[in-house]
């Protein structure tokens, strides 16, 4: 089934995108143009004009977006290995030859644009986690299974955290968490991975954490502990975001967010800016196309054709679940500042790219649930 | 692959709880965005509205800078600076008018200010004027309602107890520059946090440039919650700032003060040293400047009046000015005729008040002759004819090596930057600096101090306390704490060669001397030896009746007692006439200083 990426070869119905979930597809399409609109407000006052690099951003997403879609899935987990060990290949190269951005060795030099390899690798080994995942065909997962699946997932992860990147690394989890409960998982490997995660948390809290990630989580549990830190940052964006009451400031009207109160607001704290301009009803909307995003997604698992197609669906969607609800959740107050950025809203970098891809293979996996392929 | 072989159901219900929990979760959040929009927006819209959580900068006071005998010379007093809130102006231009109208300062000066902070976002106050008194404070207290943009901020001011006095000692603070600035970043340390942030004040010039690091400390930061007219009302955390290290000098206050005294209205460097370790205990360049003016913020116009003040009050005398060094050079060539063994202490030398060299006419400062002359007596009294022949005898390749093996021509290494080197001249550097060959009559006039051979005064300081202390070169220093024997290099001369150095030396401060008349003080055992540079040839340049610039410049160098002395004097005065009367005297005063004799006015110094 190599010859896949010629479209001629699938059935009518797939190329007349007969089956396709245009809620799905809408609603990141809304979100994405919500998100270059806020961006274009929070950016307003910087030197640089990051419209147009935004539009090359969802531009190289749209794009990326078909291509992943019009691939069939199913050689995509065909080539699953080759492809995780490219991933691990630019992982490695990143670590030798990366430019520092941000204090990690995360940037390879993609022209003006850069690209984070780590997001490449989140990709690939979510189609090697599918692809093993849905080989063992068995009503509960047992523990070499687990340990496998999890041994796929640790080595990108430590190459991650070695550049060190501890927030990408992190990002492996709940897709790792998303596919094992769905392949399986029995409640009392449920209990000890809690155990687990728990003691790999206080090992990496002890051996693994720098000083500057330590200070987070306390101040997370106590914010008045840092006021000039990271707590201040929670302050400001919890300013920004009550200050928007229920119908907001208007747009390019959010004083907090234009004042530059607010640390990268068009990154990682877009949705505050996005709470302040429009309020508690522009938080809803964009909530619920979310939902709408999220729910339909893991629908499409729900109707997929075979295994395979359901555990990477629900890993990579996972993924992006986990990035709505973790920034929603710092910007609201609720969860310690780290640098996850919102899928669709966020500005660019390959993050964005990500999310187009992981929406192109959900359409295409979707599109192809009838094929006798 | 079949699906019932795949468990399906229980896969699908698995994918249905992952949907629930993704929903319940989107609840929670979306009743989060509910509970800080709705129920307590109202509270954050007011603090949105009010801007009012602020992060402030603690300054760190700046290390305090004593003497020796820990009397204070440089401490901090409290200042008003002016802060102006952009975001509560409707016309900022307006206000910055009010502002410079009350307070009688240029408008320029606050826009220029307000411009350096053009990076900072609008509701962060920024310093606009500096230094208000306290009836400028009360009057923008008192239109505090009208102009709510308006903010008084208490800041540190340096002051410089003793105004002028030590200026170029202590030098002077400025705000960081775009070149320091990116010079720290290039520095910054691995936790990337850079020294300075624009806005700061750092040493610029002296001590205070130095010893910045130390001095410095290291600013802390509030978040403070603040009223709509800018006052505190709570404190949400504070970072305490590290206050800088106090520094004391070698300086010693009443040496200082005393030479400051007598170089009152003279142009020149007085500078004194204890010999044994280098440690400075009293450094004078006049004409000065009072480095309050920079604390305050230096006026344009002042500045303007320090740059083009013909004698450069900004330059410190005492080492960035050289010039030639007179018969002072006599201490060295003696030390070098010895050890070389081209004179003895005993050996003669006939002087008829001239010699014919290299058929050249060299005269001697006494037209009628010194008659013949030893060692002793040709330092005491000076005589040339004894120095043209020796110089003569040695060749300039041996006056170059002792001159250097001295310290002259390169700087001593004292912690004060700008220092320069003056000039040990000779054949290659003939070559090399002027293009062609050394003329043999240069050695004769060198031979003498005069010629191309120039010194700072705080090298021949050093070069004295060298035949002082036996024949090690110290390093001087201004900080207490700073000395390290082991950088002192020794010279390759006899101490028995310095001994009847000294000798000579204390012979001109005895009757028959060329300074006893002008420095000798009853009961101090001293040595020293004067020095004149001619200033304009064919001129009478000790005479009253010549221009000022024409005159002669005065040259003193001295140490006390002259067996294991304790400090070396050197005084610099610019067309001050000879050395015994226009630089020895400013001598005397010192030592009466480090000797608490009474001045002949009847106080003490």
């Amino acid at each position: 089934m190599a010859t896949a990426l010629s479209l001629t070869d699938e059935p009518q119905a797939i190329r007349n995108f007969s089956g396709l979930d245009w809620a799905l597809l809408l609603s990141a399409l809304l979100l994405t143009g919500i998100g270059v609109v806020t961006v274009a407000s929070a950016t307003a006052e910087m030197p640089i004009n990051f419209l147009p690099r935004q539009a090359l951003w969802v531009g190289i997403g749209l794009v990326l977006m078909v291509v992943i879609a019009a691939v069939n899935y199913r050689t995509l987990v065909d080539l699953a290995l080759p492809a995780y060990l490219g991933g691990l290949g630019l992982l490695v190269f990143v670590l030798i030859a990366g430019q520092v951005g941000g204090g990690a060795r995360s940037w390879i030099g993609v022209g003006s644009l850069g690209g984070q390899p780590g997001e490449v690798a989140k990709l690939t080994t979510a189609l090697l986690l599918a692809r093993y995942l849905s080989s063992v065909n068995k009503r509960h997962l047992e523990i070499k299974h687990i340990a496998i699946a999890v041994g796929i997932v640790l080595v990108p992860m430590v190459l991650l955290a070695l550049q060190p990147d501890l927030g990408s690394a992190a990002m492996f989890v709940p897709m790792l968490a998303g596919m094992l409960l769905v392949a399986g998982l029995r409640l009392r490997f449920l209990v000890i991975a809690t155990l687990v995660v728990a003691a790999a948390g206080a090992g990496l809290w002890t051996f693994g954490m720098q000083d500057y990630q330590r200070e987070r989580v306390y101040t997370f549990i106590n914010p008045a502990a840092d006021p000039l830190g990271a707590g201040y940052q929670v302050q400001q964006s919890k300013i920004a975001v009550g200050s928007g009451q229920l119908t907001g400031k208007g747009y390019r009207q959010g004083t907090q967010s234009q004042l530059r109160f607010l640390p990268a607001r068009h990154t990682d704290f877009i949705f505050a800016v996005l709470a302040e301009e429009w309020g508690f009803l522009g938080v809803m909307l964009v909530l619920g196309l979310y939902a709408v995003f999220l729910i339909n997604a893991l629908r499409v698992a729900l109707r997929a054709r075979e295994r395979a197609a359901v555990l990477l669906v629900v890993g990579t969607v996972s993924l992006v679940a986990f990035h709505v609800l973790y920034n929603t959740g710092m910007v609201v107050g609720f969860l310690p500042i780290t640098g996850i950025p919102i899928p669709f809203l966020s500005y660019g970098g390959s993050f964005m790219l990500l999310n187009f891809m992981i929406t192109g293979l959900v359409l295409g996996i979707d599109v192809r649930r009838y094929a006798n392929a | 692959m079949e699906v019932q072989r795949e468990f399906r159901e229980d896969l699908n219900g698995r994918v249905r709880l992952i949907t629930v929990l993704v929903a319940v979760a989107l609840v929670v959040i979306g009743s989060g965005f509910w509970f800080v929009q709705m129920v307590q927006g109202a509270h954050y819209r007011e603090l949105a509205e009010n801007n009012r959580l602020r992060r402030m900068t603690v300054r760190a006071p700046r290390g305090l800078i004593l003497d020796h005998e820990g009397r204070l010379l440089v401490e901090n007093t409290p200042s008003y600076n002016l802060l102006v809130d952009r975001s509560r102006t409707a016309d900022l231009d307006d206000s910055l008018r009010f502002a410079a109208d009350l307070l009688n300062r240029p408008l320029e000066e606050l826009h220029a200010n307000l411009a350096k902070a053009t990076e900072q976002p609008d509701y962060q106050p920024i310093p606009v004027a500096k230094a208000l008194n306290l009836a400028e404070v009360a009057r923008f207290s008192a239109v505090a309602l009208e102009h709510p943009e308006f903010e008084i901020d208490v800041g540190h001011l340096r002051l410089y107890r003793h105004g002028p006095q030590m200026a170029h000692v202590l030098g002077y603070l400025g705000e960081v520059s775009e070149s320091d600035m990116e010079r720290a970043r290039a520095e910054a340390g691995e936790d990337g946090k850079v020294r300075y942030q624009l806005g700061d004040l750092i040493g610029k010039k002296g001590i205070e440039e130095t010893y910045d690091e130390r001095l410095r400390g290291v600013n802390g930061a509030r978040a403070v919650v603040v009223d709509s007219r800018g006052h505190l009302i709570q404190e949400y955390g504070r970072q305490e700032a590290d206050p800088g290290e106090p520094l004391r000098l070698t300086l010693d206050l009443r040496l200082q003060q005393a030479a400051e005294r007598a170089m009152r209205d003279k142009v020149g460097a007085v500078i004194a040293i204890d010999p044994r370790n280098g440690a400075v205990r009293a450094m004078v360049s006049s004409p000065s400047y009072d480095p309050n003016m920079f604390a305050r913020g230096i006026q344009s116009d002042q500045w303007r009046a320090l740059l083009e003040d013909d004698n450069d009050p900004l330059q410190n005398r005492a080492l960035q000015n050289a010039f030639s060094p007179g018969s002072t050079f006599k201490m060295i060539m003696a030390a070098a005729g010895l050890e070389e063994g081209v004179i003895t202490p005993s050996s003669t030398v006939s002087c008829g008040g001239a010699t014919v060299i290299y058929g050249n006419v060299f005269r001697c400062w006494r037209a009628g002759g010194h008659g013949a002359v030893s060692l002793e007596r040709a330092i005491a009294q000076s005589c040339n004819v004894y120095f043209y022949h020796l110089g003569k005898a040695l060749g300039i390749e041996r006056i170059e090596k002792y001159s250097k093996a001295f310290g002259l021509g390169s700087p001593t290494g004292i912690e004060l930057s700008n220092e320069i080197g003056g000039i040990v001249p000779g054949p290659e550097w003939s070559q090399r600096v002027r293009g062609h060959e050394w003329f043999p009559g240069e050695t004769i006039s060198v031979s003498i101090g005069q010629g191309a051979l120039t010194v700072t005064p705080i090298q021949l300081a050093r070069a004295t306390a060298a035949v002082a202390n036996g024949g090690r070169l110290v390093v001087p220093h201004l900080v207490e704490g700073q000395e390290d024997p082991s950088e002192a290099q020794v010279l390759p001369v006899d101490d028995r060669v310095l001994a009847a150095v000294r000798e000579g030396m204390a012979a001109v401060m005895q009757p028959g001397g060329t300074a006893y008349w002008s420095a000798h003080i009853e009961g101090v055992e001293m040595a020293g030896k004067t020095g004149t540079t001619q200033v304009a040839s064919g001129v009478a340049g000790n005479e009253a009746s010549t221009p000022w610039k024409l005159r002669n410049h005065a040259w003193f160098t001295s140490f006390s007692p002259v067996e294991n002395a304790r400090l070396v004097v050197v005084v610099f005065n610019e067309h001050g006439g000879s050395g015994s009367g226009g630089a020895a005297p400013i001598a005397k005063e010192v030592y009466k200083a480090f000797y608490g004799v009474e001045s002949e006015d009847g106080n003490r110094p």
